[in-house]
């Protein structure tokens, strides 16, 4: 403000001293015009000055100027100084944030909507072999042309990552996970899980080895204890012994059956084939078995409310139901009846095995498919099961797109419901152009 | 023209493959382009499961290998028909014309790679049930390793359009079929000290023999690559002379 009306005070100052000065010569007005040309004159240097500075053609000082105009440079000066400090702080920041994502010891990719990189880091760069100067714009299904990372890359479904094998090295394993974000874009994280995946083989390779040499040994066992049990000199006192571990061995060579059955599960891996199985005459084999096995009096009904076709693996469709029905068998007493279902709607095909046995409690329906999980240890062990039944079931089923459903009631039965697919459903008038397809 | 540090975009312009009045042919453009990489991809699957149901003696793999074969099959088909639709309704010119022209015979030998992988994943089933000999097919590995680079690296030189990458790789051909006649005559010692390995020695030999055919069609894949980038048909000719051509054009101002 005082500086304003200094400012005006010296101009008015040196204008009245013009007029002063030119009343002696008689020329007021020049000398008044003379001052105020020196006073503009002064200004528009300073203009020039300031206007030179601030497009920045003399450097970054600051012109020297006294006054209001000094106050003014200097006021812009200050404005520029912290401009320059915030921008070289978020420069620091991107840089650091940058550097840190580089150095991030997963591989990681922005890609844009139509999926083109726009950037990756030094460990993406390595596990899929980009190269920073040329693959900047490529679409990246143009250079990871693994055909399961493009079907995973179309589906839209990103809640899940992807395995897949390293396009140069079939050894190096990589899990791959797209994360959506922005408008479109998305982030690629990907990760060498060549370790964790060798683990696995090894465990699975141990369990299949395992129970295959154990079944040599215990097939002789039980052929010597077969011989012992018929032989008629044999001490009384031995036949209760050799019978229960006849039994026992029986038991032993179903648990290594159905080990061998998980594994092989295991390492088949992709979704089962697509073979047409007619499911209500399989239905009325396993109930034709189980009479036989239970005896004339037990009430084993099938209930056919579809003839649709069943598109599976045959072997593991039987070994699943089968095992549903066993259990069923084993769980319900005598005089109990079991009802073999088969429908279908638009959802797809539902297969159930309903007993009046003994249920299960609640708490235990979540934790049924575990391997080896008993509801009731002595139970179980007098019924001779291998703990791997249902195992068995979630696995094929897992295999086939479908879900397992368990209802049950304590003391009054339960309901285990197969839910599969639509697509896996084929009506038998259809059934020679199927397989023509699949031809 | 060509310098190795233009980015991708840049190149696509250098190679006159990449302006368009209509954003509709570009998108088509590329669209073939991924579908010819990604049947690719399903090739170099292909060969990669062939190999390892060899050298695993799966014999289920090596089933499940050959029934897949009309995937290829059927993509060469689809690529082909897109290719012609480009070719009458957009009467495409120079660079596109030259895209189009090698992606129809690029699918043709990747097709062929194909029916190669089918061969070796059937004999690979065959050979499953059968001793695996003392050295465990090292050398057969390692004739398939380089034919499964090579073949990445032609591919890769067709997504990048990267013709020195062309280059190099067309030149490894030699690589395998060095090794291809080691192999034949190895099998050769191997037949007359045991008679009885004749028939697996046989076998191996088809094996070997598919994969430097295979070798041979990745080579013509990148032949199309050069053909692409520079205009300039390298059929028949020695790599040596493209090489020189290429470097003296691209020293050109």
């Amino acid at each position: 403000m005082s500086l304003w009306w200094w400012l005006l005070a010296r101009i008015v100052a040196a204008l009245l001293a013009g007029l002063l000065a030119g009343l002696p010569f008689g020329h007021p007005a020049a000398g008044v015009a003379l001052v105020a040309s020196v006073v503009v004159a002064r200004l528009l240097y300073l203009l020039r000055t300031t206007q030179r500075w601030l497009r920045g053609l003399s450097g970054a000082e600051a012109p020297e100027a006294s006054g209001a105009w000094g106050e003014l440079i200097s006021l812009i000066a200050r404005l520029q100084r912290r401009k320059q400090y915030h921008k070289r702080r978020l420069m620091r920041l991107l840089r650091e944030l940058r550097r840190s994502t580089a150095a991030i010891p997963d591989g990681v990719v922005v890609l844009n909507p139509q999926g083109e990189i726009l950037w990756f880091n030094r460990m993406a760069a390595r596990l899929l072999h980009l190269r920073s100067r040329t693959d900047v714009g490529m679409r990246i299904e143009n250079l990871m042309r693994q055909p399961e990372f493009i079907r995973y890359l179309r589906s839209g479904d990103y809640a899940l990552p992807v395995l897949v094998t390293a396009s140069v090295d079939a050894d190096v394993w990589l899990q791959i996970h797209l994360v959506p974000y922005g408008d479109g874009q998305s982030l690629m994280l990907v990760r060498d899980v060549t370790r964790a995946q060798r683990l696995e083989a090894m465990r699975k390779d141990f369990v299949a080895n395992a129970s295959h040499e154990l079944r040599s040994p215990l097939t002789v066992i039980a052929g010597y204890l077969e011989t012992l049990g018929q032989d008629l000199d044999l001490d009384p006192a031995l036949a209760a012994p050799i019978a229960e571990m006849r039994r026992q061995s029986t038991r032993m060579t179903g648990i290594i059956e159905d080990l061998l059955s998980l594994s092989r599960l295991e390492a088949s891996g992709d979704a089962a084939e697509r073979t047409p199985i007619n499911v209500v005459s399989m239905l009325e084999h396993l109930r034709r078995d189980l009479v036989a096995r239970l005896g004339q009096g037990a009430s084993v009904q099938v209930e056919a409310a579809s003839t649709a076709w069943l598109l599976g693996d045959e072997a593991q469709i039987h070994s699943a139901f089968a095992n549903l029905v066993d259990n069923a068998a084993k769980y319900t007493p005598q005089g109990g009846a079991i009802t073999l279902r088969w429908t279908s709607d638009t959802a797809g095909g539902h297969f159930s095995v309903q007993d009046t046995g003994i249920g299960i409690g609640p708490e235990h329906i979540p934790r049924l498919t575990e391997r080896f999980y008993r509801v009731d240890p002595g139970r179980s062990r007098a019924t001779g099961g291998s703990g791997l039944g249902l195992a068995i079931v979630k696995h094929v089923l897992q295999r086939h797109g479908a879900t397992l459903e368990i209802t049950s009631n304590e003391g009054r039965g339960s309901i285990f419901s197969c839910h599969f697919p639509d697509d896996r459903l084929v009506t038998e008038s259809k059934l020679p152009q199927t397989r023509g397809a699949h031809d | 023209m060509i310098e190795p540090r233009l980015s991708y975009s840049k190149r696509m312009e250098a190679a006159d493959l990449s302006h368009h009045t209509s954003r509709r042919f570009n998108e088509d453009l590329e669209r073939v382009r991924s579908k010819v990489l990604a049947m690719g991809g399903l090739v170099e699957e292909q060969l990669a499961g062939a190999l390892n149901a060899l050298i695993d003696g799966d014999s289920q793999l090596g089933q499940a290998i050959a029934k897949k074969d009309y995937q290829v099959n059927g993509m060469e088909v689809s690529i082909d028909e897109e290719c012609s639709r480009i070719l009458a309704t957009r009467a495409p010119a120079a660079g596109d014309l030259r895209m189009i022209v090698a992606t129809i015979k690029t699918i043709t030998d990747l097709e062929r790679i194909g029916d190669e992988c089918e061969k070796i994943a059937l004999i690979a089933a065959r050979l499953a049930s059968e001793e695996r000999p003392a050295d465990h097919y090292r050398e057969v590995k390692h004739l398939g390793r380089i034919t499964r680079t090579m073949v990445h690296e032609a591919l890769d030189s067709f997504a990048r359009l990267d013709a020195e990458l062309a280059i190099t790789t067309a030149r490894s051909d030699r690589v395998i079929d060095e090794e291809y006649e080691a192999i034949q005559r190895q099998s050769i010692t191997f037949m007359m000290e045991d008679p009885r390995s004749i028939r697996r020695a046989l076998d191996i030999m088809w094996v070997v023999r598919a994969m430097e055919r295979i070798g041979d069609h990745a080579k013509n894949v990148c032949e199309y690559v050069i053909y692409m980038v520079h205009g300039k048909d390298v059929r028949h000719t020695s790599l040596e002379r493209v090489e020189q051509e290429i470097k003296s054009r691209s020293a050109r101002p």
